[in-house]
């Protein structure tokens, strides 16, 4: 599994997205001493500065759309958000978990911790998104078998060969062609459904 | 205006371990506190205040660093010099914060904190590993071998200096850790392989009554020694003196002090401290640095009064005996001057190197390296 690189912590840009206040402050310096390029950013800017990497964000309910929104159209490049909260009520940790925080820093803030929130925050992210490629990855195996099972079950009965020449013929064709296996299942699905006259719905 | 002494005495209390596994060291921190504090109240240094000492003996023990600093605070004390180990000095801040109190810490450590309620005058890792690990990869091998003590500061400063060494080319054959108090023979134990392995260097964070074992153990191989020099971080004068001069000669120390500067603040300071503790007292970075933070402290304090410390640190220059420091606004460490010493045969050291200006203090670097010389290095103006 991917591991958050402690020695890539001073590659990273933090926004912290809080009214300006003394906990606000703290937090900024706090990064600063890290080592972090640190900038405040409030009200909430429409679209976040460009490659930010960490949002440390207040949770309230007279931001919270537009918190959602900057980050929703910050699209692939969404930063991890750590969440700057001074309730613990329900109805504040609803709002935590639908920015999907990684990390909670508290107020009253204290310096200690703050490094800690940030490395958690980022090896979650970090095996999120890795775990996220995985599963990607293996469901498009997944269903490159399903096609390559139902081009082999075509051939099967069109030509009435074995299972293994079948695939051989798959194999083969896509070797010559120079695409991919699952490519040639879709080339032999494709044709079987036009030449008996269906339409190619999957 | 109010007249010179009309203030109340500003009560300040000394945490330092007269007894147990650290005061080789800890004495030597109380004496250059109590030493300051007599200079600035005879010189009026402070201006119109005047400093009162409360001394305490927490015995290396950190409960007992806690107990004694509530003691204080409870007496109304708000500024405390104090702590060597980091086990101490954890124990400490938190009553500390509470209170609203200042703890002044005069030693090294391994870095990554920063207490609003402290300010830090000892070496970050920035400031000594760093130039270690140039000066060792330069003028050694490349095989290196590290013992420490089990607790935090060897494990983060192993962590570092692996790294150092590593991106120089240099390997580390074992990474080893002796009890805080350890026996005759786990040091032997060490010894053995050290003999075994033939590194081309020791670098040990092994502290206090520990490392004064060691360094004797390692004595009786006169081959390994004379092939494997120790370097170290924190063995000093009271150390050596600890382990006798013919036991640590030859073996070095990165370290911002050695008494051996020249410079007139350093005699002055040399002088006034052996004058009342004998002719050959022992002193070391962090006696110094206990020193010359109850000047810093005292200038502030002249500058705007016992309630704004910290705004006034940052802005206070001070001539120690190692030359200029100051304090760093951003993270409350220490502006130092990083030498490296060799131990000679009167148990003082000889400075082999030099790093001329005082470096910034990075206590948050996890690589020294990247941000170290070229970011870090600056002088005081």
């Amino acid at each position: 599994m991917a591991q958050f690189q402690l020695k890539s912590l001073r590659d990273l840009f933090v926004v912290v997205a809080h009214p300006p206040d003394p906990d606000s402050q703290l937090v900024i310096q706090q990064f600063e001493r890290i080592g972090c390029r640190t900038e405040a950013a409030w009200p909430i800017p429409r679209d976040l500065p460009p490659s930010t990497d960490v949002i440390v964000a207040a949770i309230g309910h007279d931001h919270h759309k537009a918190l959602k929104t900057s980050l929703k159209r910050a699209g692939s490049s969404r930063p991890d958000v750590i969440a700057l909260a001074d309730y613990e009520n329900p109805a504040m940790l609803e709002l935590m978990l639908d920015l999907e925080a990684l990390a909670v820093i508290s107020k009253p803030v204290r310096p200690f911790g703050i490094l800690t929130n940030l490395v958690v925050a980022r090896n979650l992210s970090i095996t999120n998104k890795t775990l996220l490629a995985r599963i990607r990855r293996l469901e498009s195996r997944m269903e490159g078998q399903k096609k390559i099972a139902k081009a082999k079950s075509i051939l099967m009965e069109t030509q009435a060969i074995s299972e293994k020449d079948a695939y051989k013929i798959i194999r083969e064709q896509a070797m010559t062609k120079r695409i991919s296996i699952d490519e040639m299942a879709d080339a032999v699905i494709y044709a079987h459904d036009l030449l008996s006259g269906r339409t190619n719905d999957p | 205006m109010a007249s010179v002494l009309q203030s109340e005495p500003i009560s300040v209390g000394v945490l330092f371990s007269e007894t147990g596994i650290t005061s080789v060291v800890e004495k030597t921190q109380r004496r250059a506190v109590s030493l300051a504090i007599d200079e600035i109240n005879a010189n009026g240094v402070a201006g119109e205040f005047e400093l009162k000492p409360v001394f305490c003996d927490p015995a290396s023990d950190p409960k007992r660093y806690a107990a004694e600093a509530e003691r204080l605070i409870a007496q109304g004390v708000r500024f405390i010099f104090g702590c060597y180990m980091s086990s101490a000095r954890r124990a400490v801040l938190p009553i500390v914060e509470r209170a609203g109190a200042l703890l002044f810490y005069p030693t090294l450590y391994e870095g990554f904190e920063f207490s609003a309620n402290c300010v830090y005058s000892g070496a970050a890792p920035n400031q000594n590993s760093l130039m270690l690990a140039d000066y060792a990869s330069e003028h050694f091998g490349g095989r290196h071998y590290f013992v420490g003590s089990n607790y935090v500061f060897p494990y983060e400063s192993n962590r570092i200096m692996r790294d150092l060494l590593t991106a120089r080319g240099c390997t580390v054959l074992e990474e080893r850790y002796i009890s805080l108090d350890p026996s005759a023979d786990d040091v032997a134990h060490i010894v053995d392989e050290i003999d075994r392995l033939k590194p081309d260097a020791v670098f040990s964070t092994v502290v206090g009554e520990g490392a004064v074992r060691l360094y004797q153990q390692y004595a009786l191989q006169d081959q390994t020694r004379a092939r494997s020099p120790i370097l170290s971080l924190t063995t000093g004068e009271p150390e050596v003196e600890e382990m006798g001069a013919d036991a640590a000669e030859g073996h070095f120390t990165c370290a911002p002090y050695f008494s051996s500067l020249p410079g007139s603040a350093n005699q002055r300071f040399v002088t006034a401290y052996r004058s009342v503790h004998g002719a050959h007292a022992p002193l070391s970075a962090c006696t110094e640095a206990a020193y010359f933070q109850v000047y810093l402290f005292a200038e502030a304090l002249r500058q705007g009064g016992p309630d704004h410390i910290l705004q006034n640190l940052p802005v206070v220059e001070f001539g120690a005996p190692q030359g200029r420091v100051r304090v760093d606004r951003s993270t409350q460490h220490t502006f130092l001057t990083p030498r490296i010493g060799r131990v000679n045969a009167s148990g003082t050291f000889d400075v082999v190197y030099d790093h001329g200006i005082p470096v910034r203090p990075d206590p948050y670097t996890v690589e020294p390296e990247e941000s170290g010389w070229s970011r870090f290095v600056g002088s005081l103006r």
